[in-house]
């Protein structure tokens, strides 16, 4: 367990952290891209050079820039600067979170790399290419359809790869796996890129946040209500155990057992470990339910991205399934001659954990006044007050929303034109939210050493997971996103 | 690695967890938790096939 526990620390966002917390990090560092990719609006191309691939047969053209600007600029030089661009705002953030600023920079620039070839590798045109008319433009007959983002399951597998085969490598590069504070800027910087659909659509984004909602009911008083009792009642576990355990299954896997542990005073070691296991099988379930939903619900996809964001647990591994199922679903349906608008799925999954991470806190009062009132009354002073509950509160959330409500009220007030320059503007920043993606992607495979952790003895938690997971979370989460989520379809790509 | 061997692991821990019955507050959180939430998910079903449906 020493990895998963080491790097479960690590994911950690310990609530009594100073200032610079991983979620502060995230804030800042998503919205300095956010603010940078902007640039167009007042005629500055700030981030035109940012490079990634694109569907490609010969390796020579594989990449481009975001902006056409800088096209006539040779591709290692874009490589080298997108590369030197991440790695100096995510050094900063190391260092203000007390890293060995040595150790990330060897582990983030392997890490780094690794994931940039996932992504070059998945963009290749028999992985990527959706279309028939794309197929026949770069003269291959034939596709997996999985389109660029299969490049998440690549960067996956890769880490798995290295945890499972070559475990002193993997603890190498601890430093530098850091899902949350990946996926957190990634966030961040979707929130723009999010608003920007919102603009186009209002009517259908409204109605997706409302339906949300749902979401926020069923994780904290279905879920949690169940999975404690099944741990508690069936399992035999103790009030310290079966409370993070339950959080970490039915809310959002690291943070909450760690906030929730602290609201009813539990040993710190208790959410540790349980988020060791909430990491490995947040990864199982990214591997499995987007194929899942991709084979149930090839016509509804803001449907399975609803079912992905209330079935999969960690913000990372959620989002991530998003990403995965929106790129699956429409790869087929692109092949049906259906093209809907990029990221409304992604978009579902996302806006269902920002809503269900925001009341973590509050529910982590509700636990700490039950436990000090009825359960192990505690000494006049030590209360759990409304200061408690900011301390939990999940900060990447407000440079979410920051982000998705400047693009908005932007894109509300802007005219054909300038909404159209907004939505180029965030494309830069587009580049940059995949690869935070793909950072997150391999960095929960490097996490992933299943076979140490079970020779910890992991398997009564195990049992407790699996029974809620399967037996429970997963057809539950299928349920009620049918019942909110059916019928509503993203638009049409125009 | 020496103080990995210090550290406890989890099927230690799960040994010495004691044996707690479920106390009638936990019952009772259990129970209003599911009931509220089921109630509060009818709610918003009845509301999401009327008020929150999206116009053309």
């Amino acid at each position: 367990m020493a990895q998963q526990a080491a790097a479960a620390r690590e994911l950690a966002t310990s609530p009594g952290a100073p200032v610079w917390s991983e979620d502060w990090l995230a804030v800042v560092a998503g919205f300095a891209i956010f603010l940078l990719a902007l640039g167009p609006l007042a005629g500055f191309d700030l981030l035109g050079w940012a490079t990634g691939p694109r569907t490609w047969v010969e390796i020579g053209q594989a990449v481009r820039p975001a902006s056409p600007a800088y096209a006539a600029v040779g591709a290692p030089a874009l490589i080298a600067a997108t590369y030197l661009f991440v790695l100096i705002l995510m050094s900063i953030g190391a260092t203000l979170m007390g890293a060995s600023i040595g150790r990330f920079v060897l582990g983030f620039t392997v890490v780094y790399w690794l994931a940039y070839l996932a992504w070059v590798i998945g963009s290749y045109a028999a992985i990527a290419a959706t279309t028939p008319a794309e197929m026949a433009r770069l003269g291959i007959g034939w596709s997996l359809r999985l389109t660029g983002e299969a490049g998440y399951l690549i960067a996956l597998i890769l880490g798995l790869a290295i945890a499972n085969l070559w475990p002193g490598l993997a603890r190498a590069l601890y430093p530098a796996a850091r899902p949350e504070l990946y996926i957190k800027t990634a966030i961040v910087i979707l929130g723009g890129f999010l608003a920007v659909k919102a603009a186009e659509q209002v009517s259908l984004a409204s109605t997706l946040m409302a339906r949300g909602l749902a979401a926020i009911v069923e994780a904290y008083l279905i879920y949690w209500a169940v999975v404690y009792f099944i741990a508690r009642k069936w399992f035999g576990f103790s009030r310290e155990w079966a409370v993070p355990l339950a959080s970490g299954i039915s809310i959002c896997g690291v943070s909450a057992a760690i906030a929730t542990a602290g609201a009813i005073r539990a040993r710190p070691l208790v959410p540790i470990m349980v988020s060791s296991l909430v990491v490995v099988f947040a990864m199982v379930e990214l591997l499995m339910l987007p194929f899942v939903a991709r084979a149930l619900f090839a016509d509804e996809p803001l449907l399975a991205g609803a079912w992905m964001g209330l079935a999969v647990k960690t913000d990372g591994a959620a989002v991530a399934s998003g990403a995965i199922t929106e790129a699956l679903i429409y790869g087929d349906a692109a092949a049906r001659g259906i093209k809907w608008s990029p990221g409304w799925v992604v978009g579902t999954t996302t806006t269902i954990k920002v809503f269900i991470d925001i009341f973590i806190g509050v529910w982590s009062f509700i636990l700490a006044y039950l436990w000090t009132r009825h359960i192990e009354p505690r000494p006049a002073g030590a209360a759990f007050g409304a200061a408690a509950i900011w301390q939990r509160f999940p900060k990447f959330v407000l440079g979410f929303l920051a982000t998705f409500l400047i693009v908005l009220a932007i894109g509300l007030a802007a005219s054909p034109p300038v909404l159209k320059t907004v939505d180029a503007a965030m494309g830069q920043a587009n580049v940059f939210r995949q690869l935070f993606f793909l950072l997150t992607f391999l960095s929960i495979g490097l996490l992933g050493d299943v076979r140490q952790l079970w020779q910890e003895g992991i398997g009564k938690l195990a049992a407790v997971y699996v029974v809620s997971l399967f037996g429970f979370v997963i057809w539950v989460g299928l349920l009620i996103s049918w019942l909110f989520f059916h019928g509503l379809r993203p638009p049409l790509a125009s | 690695m020496a103080t990995d061997d210090k550290r406890p692991r989890i099927g230690e821990e799960m040994a010495k967890m004691p044996a707690e019955p479920l106390l009638p507050i936990e019952k009772k959180l259990i129970a209003g938790s599911l009931i509220v939430g089921v109630l509060l998910l009818a709610l918003l079903v009845w509301t999401g096939n009327s008020a929150l449906s999206p116009t053309p």
